[in-house]
């Protein structure tokens, strides 16, 4: 497996140790990396409501969920799955995000050229976002999994989506908080299932 | 008619004046049905003629004219119209015709209808022009910028001649066509048809609500003198948007000025429930349907993402974003200048901010009006008014540029300009690669690059010149600018061997600005030899054998490089001797001389060559008259005067030294030219409150001479010990007291004096605090006789302690103080007069005493002392003789039987016992077994011995009869009333004894009191007698005593005398054991102190 960014350290690099603990040694860190994402995705978010101005602000504010092309929120039933699908449906979301995140980086960047902070947060989040499916991905391939499978065309998603935020500024505000309320969710998910793996877990 | 009015009239005036009103009323009415009555028959009659002829006109060229048809005349009847205008014209038509329209003027018009013949007066004044009614050609609309174009003809070819149009445009909105606006649009009839445009901005985005639009107009001809009127309204011609299902708010992303007020609509088919600007709740305006609009009044500036608009509806919300601005303010502080005649830079400041950014903010573009050419500003979100810049490049052969600076942004735009000689706005980058190099020690050469095609003009250069511990100095250099950007120059006027720190900045000729300076180049010049030789000094040594050489190294300025040696060399008129090189850094050598005069020269050396040398003479003129004088600094140096003396051909020199230093003297020296009379002395190495010794040197061809010695101090400090004294005799009214002198460094100042403070004290109780503080006990002596060395203090009291204190003190302050504590000694002949007075005095008296006693002698025995019997020869009492000699043995006052004449008791009791001082217990009352029961330290023991017996002779001749005698009690409850209980109590006294008992019971009698009562005391809880009797000790050798040894029982008093008084009260006497000091007796008058 060809190193990648965000790609854990390669199991067979000492031999003496058995794969087992690698597995576990890989899927701990998977988690560990998703659960600190969740944390700064909540960061994201919250830095994001902040720059859109009233009344995204404010308690109660519930805005349309628009749908996002080539990428929806985790089913209802998702838990239900096994976890190796489960884990396959993340890593396709999280592949799906990273250009979603850089549309709505570009958007924010005409919207709030000033906000340094938010504009950093959205082009680290597509870079994490990356990282995770890639370990994800890593994980799945441990386990024996397949890691193909339909999956949405990350690029297609993009442009669809920028296409809509070209639409009008409110529309755009909208969606981009949109797909940085996915980002949580599917980074909260990946960590949640991954921790159906992890020693300690459920599993 | 008239007729008829005056046959009516006429009747009335007969009628009284109340009659008359009725009657004028009436001929009112008459007179009104008259006139109807004819006004039908003319009226009939013109019905039967053509009537009523109108003219009206809609283009002033033709009138339009018309009348009513006479009665009888059917459709299409035909009518001979004549007209006379100067030509005869008669035109033959139906109803209506339209005639050229008339000059101005009346004309006579005829109608011909069959045998009728109507005739009119037709003037223009009386023809009415109305335009025709106007048609919209086209009405299309701009939703992105709300606004409707109108388009029409006004059809101006049908004029004659020009006039002014007044167009009435009204808008109407919504379905029920509420009138929104109606304006008005003036323009000029000019023969032609012209198609007229109109626009209008809308306050409410067009796809709100469908927009209709008509237009008038009115024709304002000033030669026409009839009627103008407006021309009917035009067909209604509407706007709308046509919109999918889909639910959208207008204006999409509008950008507004701040402060104006904007209208946003939801065009939706569901109920909008709510509207908010930011967190703001806004009322509703419905529009046609569901649709709604809000009207925002006075926006304020957006945030940096836009104002946010939401309608909410039942299960969604619609959003849109409004960006409310300020148009770009007039570029401010526009600037261009180039930093190297290749690039023009310009900048400027944004001004006040737009609060736009984005695609929003402002554009800024800079034309060059000669050239024509323009740069635009690459859009970068720079902070808030930051400067911001862009560059030009200069064009081959021009040197003014009028430079317009546009800046734009969706809410307008602004503008500045500049004409500028770029040739004159040279503001030169920074000098770089400054080197140095030598041409001697006191020249380098400076290169530097500065980049830049200066070719053309001056370059005027500033070099700072830094030199360590010395003021920088800045030389400006004009040079002619090079084309390769490398510059040379030459610096001279340097100090050979010394560190220089060069750096430079350029500007242009004519000046516009400093570039900024270069690094800094550090360089060390080269050396060269010695300017001047060593400043010299000799001593001779202590012996007077050698002559020491003294020099001062050479200052950087005059040593010009390092000091490597020194050549010391002495010449006499026969000879001269050379010394070894004396190497740097030692500043001295030492030559053995005879007493020849010698000329001593020091030469410097450093790697370049050798100093002038410099000379001293050997030779020192001595000087008898010499005095050794004070001196007080100002703090930091001293000042030194002289008078002048033409005999001084040389320098005067002035060297001192420490005083308290070994020799030889020599800190320093200071050379002072001939002509002066007055040096200060300063030296880092002065220090307050040390002594330093000063001498004056002149200098002759010969040598030198010491002219002055002085001491002194550059600052007098206070002494920093006191002075050590000591007491050197001591008298009874005199203290002698020496000190010694304090040491000089430990003076720190001249000795102006002593202070001496002494007052009465003794160690640990006398301080002698603040002494300065005028207190009137301390005597304070002051001693400004600094040879005075002894003090004796007089008018002392002897054998007193006196507190001693001393201290010195300076100009500089007071030293501390030193003490001690003397004695003086004691006065022997006061002593001696103290004692033999009072023993004189009481000889005296008792020698007078004695005399008087002697002489009264008689009267006294009789007063005080008179012969009492003795109680042995009573027969009555035996008392035993042991009784009162301190035995601890019970003693029994026994009675005896005697047999009294009579016992008086003065005493005057009550029924009820009152408290007694004393209590006498009966013997036979007491019972021994008891009383030996009783522990001691329970019952105080009083010894009662009564010493003396007062008598009172109550009957002399009975008492002389013998046998019988009284024997008298005297209560002295009179005098002791203590511890008495309340009288209101006296059977618990008797019964239940927890009250006071009296010490003593005194029964006079056992058969006078009940023994029964005295078993009941007895048995009492409460206070005991603190005597008990059967412990008393009889001690008076002239007590009566009992003489049965046997018995435990004392007897007090002597019953059996004759008639005695007596206090019943132990005495209270300290050394009888058994005395608790609770009794008391007449002697203690006589025996105990008069405190006791």
């Amino acid at each position: 497996m060809s190193r990648r960014e965000g790609s854990l350290e390669d199991p067979q690099a000492d031999s003496s140790v058995s794969p087992l603990l690698h597995l576990e040694a890989k899927i701990q860190q998977t988690h560990s990396l998703a659960r600190l994402l969740t944390k700064y995705a909540e960061q994201l978010l919250q830095e994001y409501v902040q720059h859109q101005g009233d009344p995204f602000g404010l308690p109660g504010f519930s805005p349309p969920r628009p749908p996002v092309a080539g990428l929806s929120a985790p089913a209802p039933g998702h838990a239900g799955l096994p976890v190796p699908e489960r884990l396959r449906l993340d890593a396709a979301a999280l592949a799906v995000l990273p250009p979603l995140l850089d549309v709505v980086r570009r958007r924010q960047a005409e919207l709030n050229p000033r906000a340094a902070r938010l504009l950093r947060r959205l082009e680290d989040s597509a870079r994490q976002a990356r990282a995770l499916g890639a370990a994800v991905e890593a994980v799945l391939g441990a386990l024996g999994a397949e890691t193909g499978g339909p999956r949405p065309e990350p690029a297609a998603a993009a442009a669809a989506i920028a296409a809509a935020a070209t639409g009008g500024v409110f529309p755009a505000k909208v969606l981009g908080l949109r797909v940085c309320s996915l980002y949580l969710e599917w980074v909260s998910r990946t960590e949640a299932d991954l921790g159906q793996l992890a020693p300690g877990g459920p599993a | 008619m008239m007729d008829i009015f005056l046959c009516l009239k006429q009747p009335s005036r007969m009628v009284d004046s109340k009659r008359m009103r009725m009657t004028s009323n009436f001929q009112w009415i008459l007179l009104t049905f008259l006139l109807l009555y004819l006004m039908n028959q003319v009226s009939s009659q013109k019905k039967r003629t053509p009537h009523d002829l109108k003219c009206v006109t809609n283009n002033l060229q033709v009138w339009d004219c018309s009348w009513r048809a006479p009665s009888g005349a059917g459709r299409g009847a035909a009518y001979e119209v004549c007209i006379e205008n100067g030509l005869h014209s008669c035109y033959r038509l139906e109803k209506n015709t339209k005639i050229p329209a008339l000059s101005p003027g009346d004309h006579e018009v005829t109608i011909n209808f069959g045998s009728s013949i109507s005739k009119f007066t037709l003037n223009e004044k009386d023809v009415s022009f109305i335009p025709d009614t106007p048609e919209i050609l086209n009405l299309s609309a701009d939703f992105s910028t709300s606004t409707l174009h109108l388009k029409w003809n006004d059809k101006g070819s049908v004029f004659p001649r020009h006039s002014n149009v007044i167009w009435e445009i009204k808008i109407l909105r919504k379905k029920n066509m509420e009138i929104v606006k109606i304006m008005t649009h003036n323009t000029t009839l000019n023969g032609k048809d012209t198609v007229h445009h109109w626009s209008w901005t809308s306050d409410m985005p067009l796809e709100c609500a469908t927009h209709y639009v008509g237009i008038r107009c009115y024709i304002d001809d000033p030669k026409f003198s009839g009627h103008k009127e407006w021309s009917n309204w035009s067909l209604l011609k509407n706007i709308s948007w046509s919109s999918d299902s889909q639910t959208k708010v207008f204006p999409q992303d509008k950008v507004i000025l701040v402060g104006s007020d904007i209208t946003v609509c939801c065009v939706t088919q569901e109920k909008v429930l709510l509207a908010l600007i930011g967190s703001t709740n806004c009322p509703l305006i419905h529009l046609d349907g569901e649709n709604v609009a809000i009207k925002i009044h006075n926006i304020s500036a957006s945030e940096s993402s836009g104002t946010n608009v939401v309608f909410s509806v039942e299960d969604n919300m619609f959003g849109t974003v409004i960006f409310a601005g300020y148009p770009p303010d007039i570029p401010q502080k526009l600037n261009c200048e180039t930093y190297d005649l290749k690039e023009i830079v310009c900048t400027w400041n944004p001004g006040r901010p737009t609060s736009l950014v984005g695609p929003r903010n402002t554009s800024y573009t800079l034309c060059e009006s000669f050239s024509g050419k323009c740069v635009r500003y690459k859009r970068a979100e720079v902070p808030t008014n930051e400067s911001y810049q862009l560059f030009f490049q200069m064009l081959s052969n021009q040197e003014i540029y009028n430079f317009t600076l546009n800046a734009r942004n969706p809410l307008g735009q602004s503008e500045s300009t500049l004409l500028v000689n770029v040739t004159e706005k040279v503001h030169p980058h920074t000098p770089t690669s400054v080197k140095v190099k030598d041409i001697n020690s006191t020249a380098v050469t400076l290169s530097w690059h500065l980049p830049g095609s200066f070719a053309k003009i001056k370059l005027l250069c500033q070099i700072e010149i830094n030199k360590t511990n010395s003021v920088h100095e800045l030389r400006n250099i004009t040079m002619k600018g090079v084309e390769n950007s490398s510059y040379l120059i030459a610096v001279d006027k340097l100090n050979p061997y010394t560190i220089y720190i060069f750096r430079i900045r350029c500007s242009t000729k004519p000046f516009w600005k400093w570039s900024k300076w270069s690094n800094e180049k550090q360089y060390l010049t080269t050396e060269a030899i010695p300017s001047k030789g060593p400043d010299t000094w000799r001593e001779w040594s202590s012996d007077g054998k050698n002559l020491i050489i003294y020099w001062k190294p050479l200052s950087i300025n005059e040593a010009n490089g390092k000091i490597l040696s020194y050549n010391v060399s002495c010449s006499s008129d026969e000879e001269t001797q050379s010394l070894s090189e004396i190497l740097d850094p030692q500043h001295k050598a030492e030559i053995q001389l005879d007493k020849n005069d010698y000329i001593i020269s020091v030469v410097a050396k450093n790697s370049v060559g050798s100093s002038p040398p410099s000379k001293i003479a050997s030779m020192e003129i001595p000087n008898d008259d010499l005095k050794i004088e004070q001196a007080v600094g100002m703090g930091n140096g001293i000042l030194l005067t002289w008078n002048y003396d033409p005999n001084m051909t040389c320098d005067y020199v002035i060297k001192w030294c420490n005083s308290s230093r070994s020799e030889p003297c020599l800190m320093d020296w200071k050379k002072v030219p001939s002509n002066s009379t007055e040096t200060v002395i300063e030296s880092d190495q002065f220090r307050p409150g040390v002594r330093y010794n000063f001498f004056l040197y002149g200098c002759r061809n010969q040598g030198y001479q010491l002219l002055r010695s002085i001491i002194g101090y550059v600052e007098e400090l206070a002494p920093t010990v006191a002075p050590n004294f000591t007491v050197e005799d001591t008298s009874a009214d005199s203290i002698l007291v020496r000190w010694e002198d304090i040491p000089v460094e430990e003076l720190r100042g001249f000795l102006r004096g002593y202070l001496f403070y002494f007052e009465k004290g003794e160690r640990d109780t006398s301080k002698m605090r603040g002494l300065e503080s005028g207190r009137s006990d301390i005597k304070v002596k002051n001693i400004t006789d600094i040879s005075q060395k002894t003090l004796r203090i007089v008018d002392l009291q002897g054998k007193t302690s006196y507190h001693l204190v001393l201290r010195a003190y300076t100009d500089g302050g007071m030293g501390p103080e030193k003490s001690m504590f003397v004695v003086t000694k004691e006065n022997s002949v006061g002593l001696i007069i103290a004692i033999l007075i009072p023993v004189a005095v009481a000889v005296i008296v008792g020698v007078v005493t004695s005399i008087l006693c002697y002489r009264k002698r008689e009267w006294i025995k009789e007063t005080f002392y008179p012969d009492i019997p003795n109680p042995e020869n009573c027969k009555a009492l035996q008392f035993q003789k042991s009784v009162c000699e301190g035995s601890s043995a019970l003693k029994t006052l026994e009675m005896n039987p005697c047999t009294p004449n009579n016992v008086e008791v003065l005493e005057t009791r009550s029924m009820v016992p009152k408290t007694e001082d004393t209590e006498i217990i009966s013997p036979v009352a007491e019972r021994p077994e008891d009383s030996s029961d009783v522990e001691p330290e329970n019952h105080v023991v009083v010894s009662y011995c009564p010493p003396v017996i007062e008598e009172e002779i109550a009957n002399p001749g009975a008492d002389e009869a013998g046998g019988a005698s009284q024997v008298i009690y005297i209560d002295i409850q009179s005098m002791y009333q203590p511890q008495a209980k309340p009288e209101e109590e006296p059977e618990n006294d008797l019964v239940g004894g927890a009250g006071y008992k009296p010490q003593m019971h005194l029964p006079v009698t056992s058969t006078v009191e009940d023994l029964a009562a005295e078993d009941d005391l007895d048995k009492t809880a409460g206070y005991r007698p603190q005597a008990n009797v059967n412990t008393w000790n009889l001690v008076s050798p002239d007590s009566p005593r009992s003489t049965d040894s046997n018995s435990e029982i004392v007897s007090f008093g002597s019953p059996c005398s004759t008639n005695s008084r007596q206090f019943l009260i132990p005495p209270k006497d300290e050394e009888s054991p058994k005395s608790s000091g609770g009794g008391w007796s007449f002697t203690n008058f006589f025996q105990n102190k008069p405190n006791d």
